[in-house]
């Protein structure tokens, strides 16, 4: 009876043996439910909502957060496998594939009475041997356009259909390669992602500038203005102020009165400011002149500028502020004393897009920008969602293999040739723990297996040709998932990311070794806060 | 340049209001718009049953039963148009959710839905559909027009016309067949008795959460603040909050529904700083809800609420420019009070959908200043007038309905009501009586213009001073200085009454709908549609007591027994800190007579 018993009789308590059934158990259910994601070839999965919202989806990531997961166990491999893919964007169906096939192969020897001690400390060293081998076949080269391009696309085609993934990959490497600058880490954060309800997803497109989902507000502004100066601005042009504490300022009306059209006067200096740069120095290069403000800019405001001939734009997203001086040149600026041309910055083409009651700005024809825009299209909520979760993981993809400077044959190729370099190192380990070893190169070898399967290969026939092919080339052999056919993965030009297997091998066995060493469960008025 | 017509009362508040339309002249007609904020499963509870309200109170301006309204919708809500070139008419709202608590209604609500291109799947490969049980949809609402797309006789997909509230188009609740009240047991979630489109950015779901459940509940404060510490939700209601705000060309501020007893007081603590980082100058009101009376029986969930309720009132307090409690419950402490009685309702406080209802419509009184068509108050001023030296914190109370009895007048039924303390406290700080006020807006809506003054023949002695004047305004102002002198007030008479046709659940005693007027004139004993309500906001000394308590109580707790509100992302030291806030709020409302006299 365990201790706990006696102070809390409600306690649940499952021990040795139950704990592990218990928990092998969760960690395999989780495997099953995601095992059909895996490739390119895996099933899509639509979750329908009891209103009847659709969500169209064969991210693992995505699955493990919809679902509501109650039990302990799995909760905890769902949020090892999530944070996984916050840090790489990727690899969290891999994840728990991996932990649940881990965990079944060491059950394998635990129910023949092997301690579970003995079988982590197989898998630490498997693991230690496993990033070596990794190490070793990584393929160091330059990242030029055509590689990158072939890491997008086997990290894009697992997620939406092949058609589109062409559309995406050439978007996604010309948006990173646009914004990525020598000297500097990657900043995804310059890529902007933009929806729009319309056409059909295979419309999606890279705009090389910027688009807003708002407009001029003007009925007399321009609609389409070529050749134009930015001015980015963070300055209140609306008349706001009187209202707070006016009534402690003055006692009569016409006290009242003065005081407002001071205020009023204040802020039409201000637009008198952009006016005065407007015409100095349209007249001085014969351009046109698009205001960007991120404050509030009234009506009033808008009529005097639309007078002039100005566009413009009030209320931008703060986020888009950087946004755009990085696109266009110029500064933002937070004052409009002092300003001057240099504070511009300049756009090739500046036109508005309405779409029934929402209104687009494109700003394009940028020099050299330096932040661009994904522009996502498709005909309804849930296309759009996927392909933007799509995205996410492809520019990941990108930004990952530009950083390690390197990458890893993908197809299952990676986890053949760790597994069979496993099976060698098995003869120099002394005692039981090589039986852990063992366990461990099985486990990996999940990978190409379910690839297989969800191709509609058979999996053990598959995998044994591809095995039988490796031993005999030395190469790194995957498999070509339309044949159920060996290939040499990099002549394919499937590549994946070297920091997301190298993630994986660790967490995997981390999680893994973990669960095995659980061996008593409690459930004693546990607070139902698990964050 | 036109002059304002100042229809309120001669002071501060009434002459400063307007400014802006002297000096904009021919624009002075543009809107001051609100963008509301409901954050909370009783917020949205709260938010339904007053959009109903509203929407229902539109239905009848177009049967052109009154005169056009002395409230303007367009305040808070926004005309729109589908991809089709349907015009809509929704409330300018954003609304906040967790998990599962949706029902039958969609994310994106019907009105700009093409049930065509939403099949649309981008995938050819395998798929499989995974299928939740359909949510049947509340027999109540099976009535309500659909507004999705529908196959025209053209051939062409088209929305149906939607009704906008506005234009000739007919209106939801003005069809032929009243529907019927939904029973109590129906209602499980707010989604029930919504009869109101929403426009698709209005619904944002955290997905983080689980409505119901044992598991992955959103319990504690700082669950909530971190809800939006997350850049996927942060983006999403920035998103959402540039959407309503960038067409807006006179924002006058936002209003916050959120739930104080839950997670949610993080989330909209979160949020009020947002707003007020990024629109500084705005009125930010923010109506703190709780849900009635409280289970003993669980005490975690007892200690989380006031934990949550002291840090959602002490950081929305720093963050917004007026707060107010609104709850039925006695008091906001540990120990359960009794909830507060109105003489003319009867209602099971254990039921949200009671609740709500009642706060709803006080919010439909409350809120009128800001939402006048003529010569509002804007929500800085109305902030501003309320909140003088700290007192950010103010109380609610609301007779409903207030009882006015046919034959009578204005000035007779006020002087039966007798005591400033008639309305019924509506904020969870105890008994009002004895307390002080420091300044109140007050309104009085739905009085028939016959009964504004005395009718009494010349010559007849006057039973009180209120029988002289000359008109509505003047009496209520008048009453206002008699009970309390020496307080600022401001207040509003209108004609206009709450409507209170269903699903507004039937609350009203036999009493009051034999003896009261109905004001629509519908025969007695008949159901009740609209009823006259007295409201008012007051910054009053009783907070000093509630929020000295709440202080006590909290000093009292062993917090290191609930490690797991502190593991959610509050720190011991952020308690000492609230402890140390809520002390020094609780005492700008001392009553400071032996000081200042």
């Amino acid at each position: 009876m365990a201790a706990i018993k006696a102070v809390n009789a409600k306690a649940e308590v499952a021990r040795a043996q139950a704990a592990l059934a218990i928990n092998i158990c969760a960690a395999r259910g989780l495997q099953n439910v995601l095992r059909t994601n895996l490739g390119p070839k895996g099933t899509m999965k639509m979750l329908v909502s009891g209103a009847g919202d659709i969500k169209l989806t064969k991210d693992g990531n995505v699955l493990l957060h919809e679902m509501q997961i109650q039990h302990p166990t799995a909760s905890l491999i769902a949020k090892v496998a999530t944070a996984q893919d916050d840090v790489t964007g990727d690899g969290t169906t891999s994840n728990v594939l991996l932990i649940g096939e881990l965990l079944k192969q060491a059950d394998l020897y635990i129910s023949e009475g092997l301690h579970p001690r003995i079988i982590a400390e197989g898998f630490e060293a498997a693991k230690i041997k496993a990033l070596e081998v990794l190490e070793k076949v990584k393929v160091k080269k330059e990242m030029n356009r055509k590689i990158l391009l072939d890491v997008a696309r086997t990290s894009l085609q697992t997620k939406v259909h092949a058609e589109l993934a062409n559309v995406l990959t050439e978007a996604v490497v010309d948006s990173v390669l646009a914004i990525r600058r020598p000297g500097y880490p990657i900043d995804l954060f310059m890529v902007e992602i933009v929806e729009m309800k319309h056409k059909s997803e295979t419309n999606t497109k890279l705009i090389r500038g910027l688009v807003l989902d708002h407009g001029a507000r003007h009925p007399h502004m321009k609609k389409r203005v070529e050749d134009a100066f930015i001015l980015t601005c963070n300055v209140s042009l609306e008349y706001e102020k009187t209202e707070v504490n006016s009534g402690f300022f003055y006692k009569t009306a016409e006290e009242k009165e003065e005081l407002v059209k001071a205020e009023r006067k204040f802020i039409d200096d201000r637009v008198q400011k952009i006016i005065d740069l407007k015409e100095k120095v349209c007249a001085e290069f014969g351009k046109e002149f698009v205001v960007i403000n991120q404050k509030g800019i009234d009506p009033f405001s808008l009529d005097m500028l639309a007078k002039h001939g100005i566009v413009a734009l009030r209320r931008a997203k703060r986020r888009n502020m950087e946004r755009l001086s990085l696109a266009c040149g110029g500064i933002a600026v937070n004052s409009l004393e002092d300003l001057t041309v240099d504070c511009l910055g300049h756009a090739g083409l500046v036109y508005e897009y309405t779409l029934g009651e929402e209104k687009f700005t494109f700003i394009e024809g940028c020099v050299n920008p330096l932040s661009v825009t994904l522009l996502v299209k498709g005909p309804n909520k849930h296309t759009l969602t996927q392909i933007k979760d799509a995205l996410r993981d492809g520019l990941h993809a990108i930004k990952n293999a530009i950083e390690d400077g390197c990458v890893v044959p993908g197809a299952g190729a990676v986890e053949v040739a760790i597994a069979e370099a496993l099976l060698v190192y098995k003869h120099n380990v002394k005692g039981r723990a090589r039986l852990g070893i063992q366990a461990f190169a099985d486990a990996l070898l999940i990978i190409p297996k379910v690839l297989a399967q969800n191709s509609g290969c058979d999996p053990q026939e598959t995998l044994v040709k591809v095995q039988a092919v490796h031993l005999e080339s030395k190469q790194l052999v995957g498999i070509d998932l339309n044949k159920g056919e060996p290939m040499v993965a990099a002549d394919a030009g499937v590549w994946d990311n070297y920091c997301v297997k190298k993630q994986l091998l660790h967490s995997c066995t981390v999680i893994a070794t973990n669960i095995l060493l659980v061996d008593e469960i409690m459930r004693a008025g546990m607070s139902s806060l698990r964050g | 340049m036109r002059p304002r017509p100042d229809a309120c009362q001669a002071n501060r508040l009434g002459a400063a209001s307007g400014p802006a339309g002297a000096v904009q002249g021919g624009m002075a007609g543009g809107v001051r718009e609100v963008l509301t904020l409901q954050l909370g499963h009783f917020a949205g509870f709260v938010g339904a049953h007053w959009w109903n309200q509203q929407d229902a109170a539109l239905g009848r301006a177009i049967d052109a039963k009154e005169p056009p309204g002395e409230l303007c919708p367009d305040v808070l809500y926004r005309t729109g148009r589908t991809l089709y070139g349907q015009e809509t008419y929704t409330p300018r709202l954003i609304l906040m959710d967790l998990k599962g608590s949706l029902s039958s209604l969609k994310e994106e609500g019907g009105l700009y839905r093409d049930k065509q291109l939403d099949a649309a799947i981008a995938w050819q490969g395998k798929l499989t559909t995974h299928k939740e049980e359909l949510y049947p949809k509340n027999p109540y609402l099976q009535d309500l027009p659909s507004a999705e797309g529908v196959l025209s006789s053209d051939g062409v997909w088209r929305v149906k016309s939607i009704p906008n509230g506005k234009g000739s188009l007919p209106h939801t609740t003005a069809t032929t067949s009243k529907p019927p009240i939904p029973t109590e047991g129906s209602i499980r979630v707010w989604s029930d008795f919504l009869r109101v489109h929403l426009h698709p950015r209005s619904i944002c779901m955290i997905q983080k959460y689980n409505h119901d459940g044992d598991a992955g509940r959103l319990e504690a404060f700082g669950q909530g603040e971190s809800v939006l510490r997350e850049p996927r939700y942060l983006e999403e209601l920035e998103d959402r909050l540039h959407f309503y705000v960038e067409e807006c060309d006179f924002l006058q501020g936002f209003q916050i529904l959120c739930d104080l007893h839950d997670g949610f007081s993080g989330v909209g603590t979160k949020a009020a700083e947002l707003l007020q980082d990024e629109y500084s100058g705005r009125g930010i009101i923010t109506w703190g809800l709780l849900p009635g009376p409280y289970n003993l029986g669980e005490p975690q969930k007892n200690i989380y609420r006031l934990l949550n309720t002291a840090f959602g009132l002490v950081h929305l307090t720093a963050y917004s420019s007026l707060v107010c409690p609104l709850s039925l419950s006695g008091s906001l402490g540990l120990r359960p009070e009794p909830p507060v009685k109105f003489p003319y309702l009867h209602y099971d406080a254990t039921l949200p959908y009671h609740c709500s209802a009642i706060l709803a419509t006080a919010l439909e009184t409350v809120t009128v200043p800001y939402r006048l068509r003529s010569s509002p108050v804007s929500m800085v001023h109305l902030a501003d007038m309320l909140s003088f030296s700290g007192k950010k914190v103010v109380t609610a109370g609301a007779t409903i309905p207030f009882p006015l009895v046919p034959g009578q007048s204005l000035p007779d039924t006020l002087v039966q009501l007798g005591g400033a303390t008639s309305w019924t406290p509506l904020s969870a700080c105890g008994d009002p009586s004895g307390t002080r006020c420091f300044a109140q807006s007050v309104v009085l809506r739905g009085i028939d213009r016959a009964y504004h003054t005395s009718q009494l023949s010349p010559g007849t002695p006057l039973p009180s001073p209120l029988h002289a004047c000359t008109t509505g305004e003047e009496v209520l102002a008048q009453y206002l200085q008699q009970q309390q002198p020496r307080v600022m007030s401001s207040s509003h008479l209108l004609l206009t009454p709450c409507t209170v046709v269903p699903p507004y659940p039937h609350l009203f005693s036999s009493t009051f709908s034999q003896h009261c007027v109905v004001l629509d004139g519908s025969p007695k004993g008949s159901a009740v549609e609209s009823i006259p309500v007295f409201g008012a906001l007051c910054s009053s000394s009783s907070l000093h007591r509630s929020l000295g308590g709440l202080a006590k109580e909290l000093t009292k707790l062993d917090l290191r027994r609930w490690a797991s509100f502190l593991d959610a992302g509050v720190e011991q030291d952020d308690v000492e800190e609230l402890l140390q806030e809520l002390r020094s709020l609780a005492q700008c409302y001392q009553d400071g007579d032996g000081l200042t006299d």
